[in-house]
């Protein structure tokens, strides 16, 4: 079974669409323009074989990280932030590795491959930037408005993002990390980081000052931190006299190195976090930078990157984690966040003062889809204006993983207004509204659909069409046209195996409750 | 196996039997004791309100009760939220707000110590462990009992949390005027710097329910952890360290110093003790730092 779409963005009147590590560009009317490939190369690294460990095998340390490899407990594409994995099938006598070998098969291999997560786009469309998940990579490409993208950098920041915006002025990619930070990166390098790049040297670039310093940062040669008067057990006495003569004969662990671009710590959860949005005060024009976390919080903080530090208030109230963050109206109404989650609603906030503002039901309208469900876990929240937004209304589109249809909401005044369901032949992963052209009165959809929960009759086309038409409601079109992408060399997949790489939602669900 | 059980049994015994004789008999450290690390990035059973306005410190606090009904709070709910009948129902209020915070509060010694010298100020200890919290819960209880024509003991309370996650679950923005963190768990280990309570991002936290004026005391006896505390609160905008005349001055500091359990143990010990302390400055207006 191939992958299907999983990722949309439309960018004036070119969609793209990911599939894999790979994005492709279509016109409004679904015609392949162009396409960019993860490059091979990289794949290969990223996929475990790493040389340099291959050829200096160090027998007596355990790998790097240790993976978790019982089948059933494996972590979704999500929940797996270790990419590199020892293949090493030349060093004997080295116990762990072999038998964490032995108990891998090459299906794990398929969640460690790059797949796209997000692609992002200026609000000028010059420039697109597209996130890779277990290479920890972002990648930016400069757009040429007819869907051919020339790549420009790829940079492997130090923890995986897991979201990430690009500041109002376009300059900047903020990226929220598993780690709980945010980094500022320039969307494009300087001249400098280019050639460090190219050169591959590994000195780390010339330290940004921010109002956070980085922690990482302050790198000195390892030393003990305990001291005879700090350990008391004769145990640990033991242990730290044995940390110090080992550190005489090697001399130190080295750290990992820095990445060699420009990228600064500007603030930092202690939980996961799982999205990043930039607002700007409706008052003051000046920009914050919203995160929500795997533990219920959303944070506001200001944009500034010296004041970043400064957290301006928090808007509390989720009972389970928060994947999903939207300002569904930047234009008009742009103190309006709504989020989502593992909760059974949405939240609408004002984040300017972190006032709870509405709540909408997600789940009852969930349940008469898929009536044995009990809690949803929210993928997508996408907005886009109702019609040419002459009455400024605004639609919201839920996806909730695994739930074979689209939720529409329409937001006005301070509210969240059911308005439909979409029922889909599959599960949708993405939805977009591409701009159709013509003066048809209400959004055009694009939706990208789930292929092994499509119904068969379906012929394998995993893109549909949702259009409004005043009599009849939303109605969904198969896109026929849709090029079939399958060539010899793409990768087939089990079912179950497609399941964890494209539902990582809800394993940000904590699973200690006492349910 | 058999041992273990036997002393979980013996220590459960003892518990019940704490609580059924409603002795004002302080509790036993041995049968409360509890491995000295936890990992704060894990998700602990834990309880925590979702926002500050709906914690209810009433239990905690029982002598601050207010007995004001809640109609005069009703007026302010949202009418979109009182439409879809989903405001929360309001907790008891307290006359007062908690206003000092021992983050990692341990056996207490802090909170017990400190509770007749602040004698107006609510208390609250923060501890991530279940049995230490326990412990430190009855003796508070016991010390209440003993204490009741005084009225000693009623302005400190205590609570599990993991608060690297979940300060802001607790506390308001400004809400504290005091944060004690006391010989907190060293983690030496350089992979494990992130789960140090004092960070670079987490300072912000701490900043955010700090008021401007207020302050954070540190102490420990790791001289590298010392150093680290003073080089992340000092790097941190929000925070400016108190001079050595000031710090010496504050009664809080040499209660922190002789009353914590851990203090008394390193000076036993013979170890060092650091101390520092970290203001809490206003916030510039948003765009003066561009």
């Amino acid at each position: 079974m191939a992958l299907p779409y999983h990722v949309l963005t439309a960018c004036g009147r070119v969609i793209f669409a990911a599939r894999g590590g790979n994005i492709y560009s279509f016109s409004p009317d679904l015609q392949h323009l162009s396409a960019w490939k993860y490059p091979a190369k990289q794949a290969k690294a990223a996929n475990g074989s790493s040389l340099e460990a291959k050829a200096s095998p160090v027998p007596e340390e355990p790998p790097t990280k240790r993976r978790r490899v019982e089948p059933g407990k494996e972590e979704d594409s999500n929940g797996n932030g270790h990419a590199i994995e020892g293949d090493a099938p030349n060093a004997k006598g080295n116990k762990q590795l072999k038998k964490e070998k032995k108990v891998q098969d090459l299906s794990h291999r398929l969640f460690e491959q790059p797949y796209i997560q997000s692609i992002t786009t200026t609000t000028n469309g010059r420039y697109v930037v597209a996130v890779t998940g277990s290479d920890k990579t972002i990648w930016v490409f400069e757009h040429d408005g007819a869907g051919n993208l020339k790549q420009l950098s790829s940079r492997t920041m130090p923890k995986r993002p897991c979201s990430i915006a690009i500041t109002p002025d376009s300059q900047t990619i903020l990226s929220a990390d598993k780690f709980g930070d945010v980094y500022a990166v320039p969307l494009l390098q300087s001249a400098a980081d280019q050639q460090q790049a190219e050169s591959k040297e590994a000195t780390p670039a010339p330290d940004v000052r921010s109002a956070t310093p980085s922690s990482t940062t302050i790198a000195q040669p390892f030393k003990p931190q305990a001291n005879e008067f700090t350990v008391h057990t004769k145990r640990n006495l033991r242990a730290l006299e044995n940390q110090k003569l080992g550190l005489q004969t090697k001399g130190g662990a080295d750290k990992p190195a820095e990445p060699a671009f420009e990228h600064t710590l500007l603030l930092g959860h202690v939980s996961m976090l799982t999205a990043v949005v930039v607002g700007v005060h409706p008052a003051t024009r000046r920009s914050y930078i919203v995160t929500g976390d795997r533990d219920e919080h959303i944070r506001v903080s200001r944009g500034a990157p010296a004041q970043a530090h400064i957290i301006e208030t928090f808007c509390l109230g989720h009972e389970d984690f928060v994947s999903r963050l939207c300002l569904p109206a930047p234009a008009a109404r742009p103190e309006v966040l709504v989020s989502g989650g593992g909760d059974d609603h949405l939240f609408v906030w004002d984040w300017t003062r972190g006032a709870l503002l509405s709540k909408a039901s997600v789940l009852a309208h969930v349940q008469r889809v898929v009536p044995q469900q009990r809690n949803i876990a929210v993928s997508r929240i996408y907005a886009c204006p109702a019609g040419h937004g002459e009455d400024g209304s605004v639609l919201v589109f839920v996806v909730c993983e695994r739930v074979p249809a689209l939720f529409c909401f329409e937001f006005k005044g301070n509210t969240l207004y059911y308005h439909a369901t979409i029922a889909t032949p599959g599960n949708p992963l993405d939805v977009t509204n591409v701009e159709s052209g013509s003066s048809s009165p209400s959004p055009r959809l694009l939706l990208a659909v789930d292929t092994i929960t499509l119904a068969e009759s379906q012929g394998g086309f995993s893109l549909f069409w949702a259009d409004w038409e005043a009599a009849l409601g939303w109605r969904l079109r198969s896109c026929q046209e849709t090029p079939v992408m399958a060539g010899g060399d793409e990768p087939t997949f089990k079912p179950e195996d497609l399941h964890k790489i494209l539902y990582t939602t809800e394993s940000l669900r904590k699973t200690t409750d006492f349910e | 196996m058999g041992g273990a059980k036997n002393k979980r049994q013996k220590r459960e015994d003892y518990r019940i039997s704490l609580r059924e004789e409603g002795t004002t008999e302080l509790p036993r450290k041995k049968f409360y004791r509890q491995r000295a690390h936890a990992n704060p990035f894990s998700d602990h059973q834990l309880i925590y309100p979702p926002s500050p306005d709906q914690m209810d410190w009433s239990s905690l606090f029982p002598y601050y009760v207010t007995e004001e009904d809640a109609t005069e709070a009703e007026d302010s709910t949202p009418e979109a939220l009182a439409g879809q009948g989903l405001q929360p129902v309001e907790p008891k209020r307290l006359s007062k707000d908690v206003e000092v915070a021992d983050i990692g509060c341990g056996f207490g010694g802090l909170l017990i110590a400190l509770a007749p010298v602040m004698p107006e100020t609510l208390i609250l200890g923060l501890e991530i462990r279940v049995s230490v919290t326990q412990f430190v819960e009855d003796k508070i209880n016991a010390l209440r009992g003993q204490n009741q024509e005084k009225g000693l003991y009623r302005n400190i309370g205590v609570l599990r949390a993991n608060t690297m996650k979940f300060l802001p679950n607790f506390f308001t923005k400004g809400q504290l005027s005091k944060i004690f963190i006391c010989f907190p768990d060293p983690h030496f280990k350089a992979r494990k710097h992130k789960q140090r309570i004092v960070s670079t991002t987490l300072n912000s936290e701490y900043a955010y329910v700090l008021r401007p004026g207020g302050i954070v005391y540190t102490i420990t006896d790791v001289p590298d952890l010392h150093g680290w505390m003073v080089q992340h609160f000092d790097a941190h905008p929000s925070f400016e360290r108190v001079e050595e005349e000031e710090q010496e001055a504050d009664p809080c500091v040499a209660i922190m110093r002789s009353e914590t359990e851990e203090g008394k143990k390193v000076e036993r010990n013979n170890g060092q003790k650091h101390v520092a302390l970290f203001r809490r400055l206003a916030d510039p207006p948003y765009g003066e730092v561009e």
